[in-house]
């Protein structure tokens, strides 16, 4: 019988660098500086470290296929390097195959990576590539906004909620975003911006404007995990560790079976469904201080709001807009910017956002430290809504 | 002289007919006020139908072929198929889901060339469908880029139907009015005066005269004609030179939509039986390298016309010269870095699944549930294991939007990309691009209903993919 991944995974050291568009940099230094700071933080020599995962998206256009960018980069001698791949969800899998190496007892100490060097593809957004592929033949050349504004129309249609209601909800979850990022000297976007401009901004993909898009950035996190006997060992008396990392991925049900309507992300609520049984979470809205949830458009975190029942269905809009979800509301999301202001490195942004968590658990916030912190959550999404993969990981103190 | 067998009734029928013209129709005038610093363009009135970027000759045509009955021959006609090697014909029967036994085959050669086919397959044998489709390229400012229309026009020949050739006439001549050629695709035209007299007095006069002998009728008796004129305003001497005193419904076409190329004369015959009677004679002619001209009597509503007619009246008008000269090629915009993604298609991969795409053919699995693609194991959640798949075909069938999206950050010809999850009533569910969303949008609940489109275009290769996108599932009314 499976007993989950509750507090058999430590992690002792993390490190994220600044995420924006790192003219100066190239992949392997966004690695190094994560790990540098991640390895520092651990107090470890990285002959310690027995195997390491790679986190990174696109790899046929910028840090470059297998794992051997992360082994050159860190000069990992001898030991099993593994990439792993699963579109935006990435981070959150690299932190799942390093905490299972340790779980299962394969290594004693396992390194997580998630880089991603988005501003050497030429391209604002993400870009497009096709691989004359059977799905080519048929399936839209859609955008990332295009694909997740459509949860707007269908959740106002589910919920009849007025759009320009919606809207105004919506660009409240960016001007929180933004306000968040201006304390945090790692985010992309450190500007606040008022809700007029939010709401009045180009639209990219109806209803998303400018400012309902998150950054895309360069940027690299990286985690190092052991066991809770390792990490006291080390002197860490109470570490944080992993209290549940679930994974959903879609089947095809949204995209060819007649029941979904498009108003919510299926897998998250699955993912957060077995996440919370593996963490013994009973209330969640009691139980977690603080939330990290992929904000890739604003739409998604007011649905992921509900998804993770953060919020009753069809209320998001309404919690949003009374400051539930603030810096200093009842349960805050998104601190240190989200991906909408700290930036969307793709590969990397599942292990910035445990790094958030990590972070608060750990009373090193500065500012924006949100009190004292038990547990967190980590929600990091992957493809389309239609079409998603959704990684729910929740950290908290060992007690 | 014009060849005329001597026959009044040969047995033989066009049995049904059907048209497409895209939705859009672009203003002449706004044009010819665009145009005017030039002097080019003249004074240019009535609209010209543009397809989208999406659309070709191939997808036109099949347009105008979906409602016609299974044929046991296909012919398509066209002088601006997209490929000279690669069979439009049998890319049609794959659209169309034929069996793939048919006779096929393509013509070409001038924009009589669909008139020539139903004249061969009404001397011929077994049913036959010829689907005409034209979207002829054209240099900005020459008076085809406003004169040309793009559209599609098909008829189904039988031994039995609602049209009966009585006579027919054809003539060879090779009269350059315009050409185009694999070193110039666009049409190039010489003088409009000699084309106008040389045309009406050589070539098509004498070939309706004899057409009207050979059917063993009086051209005064004629009631109706569909006669592709080589230049707009010709038919009065046309008229005058052969009695034929009928309203030539291809010159109001011209007016409406353009010149339809290959397509016009079928198209302007659809229409014009929709306004006849039973025992009325139609005259169908088609014009360029000469002219072929066919006399029918009419034996019954002809299936397909009235909705042929209706078509005129339906469309959204733009005045946007601008967007006409990139819709129609005539400038190549700049789209910027979003563009240059690679679309490259694989031979296998069309051989494996090229089919179910272009014929939009799904599967019904072993418990009833419909989905697209087809898999090995279905879609249904509680199936565990590879099933047999019925085909069922998604293009005739009725659906809804579940969600959908304007993306102004994708790449696309004719902005905005619009897309989302398209729900079928019969069960199947398909993500999928939407078209011809001019003036209305859409919006989640709106009915939709698909059409042939191109999916992908690889300019780099020369080469494109077809796949089914979602259109409103009506048109709005345009003023005439």
């Amino acid at each position: 019988m499976a007993t989950g991944i509750k507090d058999k995974v430590a992690v002792i050291g993390m490190g994220c660098t600044s995420f924006g568009e790192h003219w100066n940099k190239g992949p392997e230094d966004l690695m190094v500086d994560a790990f540098v700071e991640a390895i520092a933080d651990a107090g470890i020599e990285k002959s310690q470290i027995e195997a390491a995962w790679m986190g990174n998206a696109l790899d046929d256009i910028n840090v470059g296929n297998s794992a051997l960018p992360l082994a050159h980069a860190l000069r990992l001698r001898g030991i099993p390097v593994s990439r792993v791949e699963n579109m935006c969800a990435t981070g959150s899998e690299a932190l799942r195959a390093a905490s299972y190496a340790v779980a299962a007892g394969a290594v004693d100490i396992a390194l997580a990576v998630g880089v991603e060097k988005l501003k050497d593809t030429g391209y604002g957004g993400l870009p497009l590539r096709t691989k004359g592929l059977a799905n080519d033949l048929w399936m839209p050349y859609g955008s990332a906004p295009g694909s997740f504004a459509q949860l707007a129309g269908a959740y106002a249609a589910r919920h009849g909620i007025d759009k320009s209601d919606l809207k105004r909800a919506m660009a409240h979850v960016s001007w929180k975003s933004h306000q968040n990022a201006a304390l945090n000297p790692k985010a992309h976007l450190r500007k606040a911006v008022d809700v007029e401009t939010i709401l009045k901004a180009p639209m990219i993909a109806d209803p998303l404007g400018l400012f309902d898009c998150c950054g895309v950035s360069d940027g690299a996190a990286c985690a190092i995990v052991t066991t809770p006997d390792i990490a006291k060992g080390l002197g860490i008396a109470n570490p944080v560790t992993v209290k549940a990392i679930q994974l959903c991925a879609s089947h095809g049900w949204e995209l060819q079976y007649g029941e979904w309507d498009g108003s919510y992300v299926a897998n998250t609520r699955q993912a957060a469904k077995r996440a919370y049984a593996e963490a013994g979470v009973e209330a969640p809205r009691r139980d977690l201080s603080v939330t990290e949830v992929h904000d890739c458009f604003s739409i998604t975190e007011l649905v992921t709001m509900e998804d993770l029942n953060l919020s009753d269905e069809g209320r998001a809009p309404f919690d949003i807009l009374d400051g539930r979800f603030d810096r200093a509301g009842a349960q805050p999301c998104q601190i240190d910017g989200g991906l909408k202001c700290f930036g969307h490195p793709v590969g990397a942004s599942g292990l910035r956002m445990a790094y958030e968590v990590y972070t608060q658990l750990l009373g090193r916030a500065g500012d924006r430290q949100r009190g004292t912190v038990d547990l967190g959550l980590v929600h990091n999404l992957g493809g389309a809504p239609f079409n998603s993969i959704a990684a729910v990981s929740i950290l908290g103190r060992l007690h | 002289m014009p060849t005329t067998p001597s026959q009044s009734r040969t047995g033989r029928f066009v049995a049904a007919v059907g048209v497409y013209a895209p939705l859009l129709r672009l203003e002449r005038a706004a044009a010819g006020k665009a145009l005017k610093f030039s002097g080019l363009g003249g004074r240019p009135s009535g609209r010209r139908a543009v397809a989208g970027w999406d659309e070709d000759a191939l997808t036109l045509a099949v347009e105008a072929a979906r409602g016609l009955p299974r044929p046991q021959a296909v012919i398509f006609a066209s002088t601006s198929a997209p490929f000279i090697e690669r069979s439009q014909a049998t890319l049609l029967v794959d659209a169309l889901a034929l069996d793939p036994a048919v006779r096929t085959g393509d013509v070409a050669g001038s924009r009589r060339c669909a008139v020539s086919a139903l004249r061969d397959a009404l001397l011929g044998n077994g049913d036959t469908l010829i689907a005409a489709g034209e979207k002829r390229p054209a240099t900005a400012g020459s008076s085809q880029h406003l004169s040309d229309g793009d559209g599609g026009a098909a008829a189904f020949v039988s031994d039995r139907g609602a049209a009966e050739l009585l006579g027919y006439a054809s003539l060879s001549h090779d009269l350059v009015d315009i050409y185009a050629s694999r070193e110039r695709p666009q049409s190039y035209a010489y003088e409009e005066r000699f084309v106008r007299d040389t045309a009406i007095g050589k070539v098509i006069a004498p070939t309706i005269r004899a057409a009207c002998a050979a059917a063993g009728v009086a051209p005064s008796e004629i009631a109706r004609a569909a006669v592709h004129e080589p230049l707009a305003g010709c038919w009065r001497e046309i008229s005058r030179l052969t009695g034929v005193t009928a309203p030539n419904v291809a010159a109001d076409l011209a007016q409406a939509v353009g010149d339809l190329g290959a397509a016009h004369a079928l198209f302007a015959f659809a229409v014009a039986c929709a306004g006849a009677r039973e025992g009325d004679l139609v005259l169908l002619a088609g014009f360029g390298s000469g002219c072929d001209a066919m006399v029918f009597r009419l034996t019954g509503e002809m299936p397909g016309a009235r909705e042929a007619a209706a078509q005129l009246s339906k469309g959204v008008a733009f005045d946007d010269y601008m967007r006409f000269l990139s819709l129609t090629g005539a400038v190549q915009l700049d789209w910027g870095v979003r563009s240059e993604l690679e679309q490259k298609a694989q031979a296998t991969v069309l051989e494996r699944y090229g089919r179910d795409m272009i014929g939009f053919v799904g599967g019904r699995d072993a418990e009833g549930n419909i989905q697209f693609p087809k898999s090995r194991v279905p879609v249904r959640p509680d199936a565990a294991a590879p099933e047999q798949f019925e085909d069922v075909r998604l293009a005739d069938c009725t659906a809804r939007i579940v969600s959908v999206t304007a993306d102004r950050l994708n790449f696309t010809p004719d902005p905005p990309f619009w897309f989302g999850l398209v729900q079928f009533d019969n069960g199947a569910r398909v993500m999928m691009e939407f078209t011809d969303g001019d003036g209305r949008g859409f919006s989640v609940g709106d009915a939709v209903r698909p059409l042939l489109r191109i999916k992908s275009r690889d300019a780099r290769r020369g080469f494109r993919t077809y796949f089914w996108k979602a259109a409103p599932a009506d048109r709005p009314s345009i003023e005439r």
